[in-house]
């Protein structure tokens, strides 16, 4: 019966997200405590899920749900197999962190928390379908409540930056869809392990399956933010509330980044790659181009959540590097990037919202000397860029090394030199977040001097008493102790390759016959 | 865009609330119109299966009889004649019936959605063929899930739309949050957020 977990870890996020406006009729601040249940139990359904995909369970390795009833090719399967239930796990663990982090500092509206679920079950179903269409569903799910999730910030520029998502995020729906289309037209299926069969029968250098290979990465390109369709991601990123920055710059482009893997491997395969070398050049060649410039891009951004936003598009340039690579090696380190990637961007956007709310820091310049008033904060938002840049033992170091493996296994010198000079360029723009942390002298603004009376007060080292700018409410220790736990999460899972391994063999094992 | 339209309204509220004007031959009309447009809008719903049309578009045409007398007797009465709770509890409950349908075959031991899965259960109660479960469960979800749910989130849009945009600083409006009762109007909200940040571009 572990099949049924598949709907319900889709069906119930969805549901409960009518819980906060019906009970909002009645009370106040309901909101939160059904997130808070509805993602616990969304977390133990993840766990219960990996776990019985995982070889240790010693059941099978992949569940299918007919949804009602009906037998594959004609009906909507749910898939569950190793890599999907990785993902799953990793959307409701940052979903359980993202609210504990949200409940002091909201976004405080019932509505919010609607559209957190509905989110939710949305990136949920990206993970977990077996069919291209209702993935296009999910992938519309996804993209209207984050455009939602993201004007929902009170400053003016979050409404222009989730106007832009909406054109450019609806664009890349909608060359998705008529990828799929042309799929459609060319196979006559929609289930993706049958048009992976009628595919390999009609041949891989149809000028239709072509097109459609194209009009899918370049509907992904556009959600995943790859260099030069990222255009979206640092407006919406940088003027999200938050919580919603966390959430997003986490989870979303990494949903998408999974389902462009899963179609380019379990749709089309690598044999379409090895019959297209022109297509998986330009793949290769668009992922380098993503890595430098995104890199370059952060280096030169001055306000903290831009460093970070563009950071993310040198990021995904390497796992769609990988994804090119067509090496398992690769497209391993592929995945647990996908996975460390998701986890250091929550802590690193959570850290930057705690500082930011304590002492009003948004440019990289506010943040000078922040390292003696708040230890903790400072310390694991250090860890976790270190972790970024790759230093050992990390989430990241684990990522990049895979990656750049499978780079050198394949010949791909200048892949593997690009990884090296972006893991520089993010060292510089760490480092520089660091040297401001910890060696800046206090900026004399009026900020600090507001924020330093007070807190000189209270006192100046306990991290979590400190008084948060203007002196209206303290930082709630609850927010700085998800940034710890993260921040060890990502040194923690560098001892996770061979379990991680052991778990994605056998969907490797069929993406590389 | 020119600049006189906000003067004397600091939030840019006012100006984006039309006038009510009574109008005789409006609302005679529309007094004549709905009950056939509330009549063909229920025939859409309840033939969904068996003709063209279904509860997507049968939950609209009974929206636009909200939209209709809102128009013709003012949309402020109208929205406290009709109250929050209802426009909330019709998108909600749809909501609520549709995964309530598709999640009991579930617990029945077959897989999600499978409307046969009532058969063993209703089959005597209600005289009905297993086939026809299949008619009669997608009938209740066009009705009881999809119609209920768009026409709580076509009114709960329009009256988001009509009140406007919630100043930065207040909290929000009940009418605001009336409309987040699903994905889509969340858009919505977005995008009345944004065309409201590029008209103040503009105004610059």
């Amino acid at each position: 019966m572990s099949d049924a977990l598949l709907p319900l870890l889709i069906a119930l996020p969805l549901l409960a997200a009518i819980f906060p406006l019906l009970f909002g009729l009645r009370f106040e601040r309901v909101g939160w405590p059904v997130a808070m249940a509805t993602s616990l139990s969304v977390a133990g359904l993840a766990a219960w899920l990996a776990w019985a995909v995982s070889p240790w369970s010693g059941g099978s390795r992949r569940f299918v749900h007919d949804l009602a009833g009906y037998p594959a090719p004609y009906g909507i399967e749910l898939v569950g197999d190793g890599l999907s239930a990785l993902l799953a796990l990793l959307i409701a663990i940052v979903a359980v962190a993202v609210l504990v982090y949200a409940r002091t500092t909201g976004p405080d509206s019932n509505a919010f928390y609607s559209g957190f679920l509905l989110l939710t079950g949305g990136l949920l179903g990206m993970a977990l379908t077996g069919d291209l269409f209702n993935l296009f569903v999910f992938l519309e799910i996804v993209g209207l409540v984050s455009y939602a999730l993201i004007a929902s910030n009170d400053d003016p520029r979050a409404a222009y930056g989730a106007l832009k998502y909406l054109f450019l995020g609806t664009a890349g729906a909608s060359l998705y869809l008529i990828g799929v289309g042309y799929a459609f037209v060319a196979t006559g299926t929609l289930n993706m392990r049958d048009m992976a069969t009628e595919l390999a029968a009609l041949g891989y250098n149809d000028p239709l399956v072509q097109a459609a290979f194209g009009f899918i990465l370049i509907g992904f390109m556009l959600k995943i933010a790859i260099f030069p369709l990222h255009t979206w991601q640092p407006d919406a990123y940088t003027y999200a509330p938050d919580t919603i920055s966390a959430y997003i710059s986490a989870l979303v482009s990494t949903t998408a980044a999974y389902a462009l893997i899963r179609i380019a491997y379990d749709v089309f395969t690598v044999d379409f790659f090895a019959a297209n070398p022109l297509i998986t050049d330009a793949v290769l060649l668009v992922a380098s181009v993503s890595i430098v410039v995104g890199s370059l891009l952060a280096l030169l951004q001055t306000d903290l959540k831009r460093v970070f936003a563009y950071s993310s598009v040198a990021q995904f340039g390497m796992i769609l590097a990988a994804i090119g690579l067509q090496s398992e090696t690769a497209l391993f380190g592929a995945v647990i990037h996908l996975v460390g990637h998701g986890l250091m961007k929550a802590t690193l956007f959570m850290g930057a919202g705690v500082l930011s709310s304590a002492y009003g820091a948004r440019t990289v310049a506010d943040y000078a000397g922040l390292a003696k008033r708040a230890p903790i904060t400072s310390g694991m938002m250090a860890v976790t860029g270190l972790a970024l840049v790759g230093i050992p033992p990390s989430v990241g170091t684990l990522g990049k090394w895979f990656i750049a493996l499978g780079a050198v296994e394949e010949g791909s010198w200048g892949v593997a030199a690009l990884i090296f000079i972006s893991t520089l360029l993010t060292l510089t723009y760490i480092g520089r977040l660091l040297e401001t942390l910890y060696f800046n002298p206090l900026a004399d603004t009026d900020d600090a001097a507001v924020a330093g009376d007070a807190t000189d007060a209270v006192d100046a080292t306990d991290d979590s008493s400190f008084v948060a700018d203007g002196g209206v409410d303290r930082v709630a220790t609850e927010r700085v102790v998800v940034v710890v736990v993260l921040a060890l999460s990502t040194v923690a899972l560098f001892a996770a390759a061979d379990p991680l391994a052991a778990m994605l063999d056998p969907v490797f094992g069929r993406f590389f016959q | 865009m020119s600049s006189d339209r906000l003067d004397g309204d600091t939030n840019g509220i006012a100006r984006q609330r039309p006038m009510y004007t009574e109008s005789q031959v409006i609302m005679t009309t529309v007094k004549a119109v709905i009950p056939f447009v509330l009549t063909y809008g229920l025939f859409i719903t309840f033939h969904g299966t068996s003709s063209p049309g279904g509860g997507f578009q049968g939950g609209a045409l009974v929206a636009s009889v909200v939209l209709m007398i809102a128009f013709a007797f003012g949309i402020e009465s109208t929205r406290e004649w009709l109250s929050n709770s209802l426009v909330v509890g019709l998108g909600t409950v749809g909501v609520a019936i549709f995964a309530g349908i598709a999640l009991v075959p579930m617990a029945l031991g077959e897989n999600f959605l499978d409307y046969t899965a009532y058969y063993p259960v209703l089959g005597d109660t209600l005289g009905l063929k297993e086939y026809e479960f299949v008619k009669y469960g997608m009938e209740a979800v066009e009705i009881g899930g999809i119609a209920f749910i768009v026409s709580g989130v076509l009114m709960g849009l329009f009256f988001a739309l009509a009140a406007g945009v919630t100043p930065p600083s207040g909290t929000a409006s009940d009418a605001a949050e009336a409309s987040d009762s699903d994905g889509e109007t969340d858009v919505d909200d977005g995008e009345t957020a944004g065309d409201t940040a590029t008209e103040a571009g503009e105004n610059e």
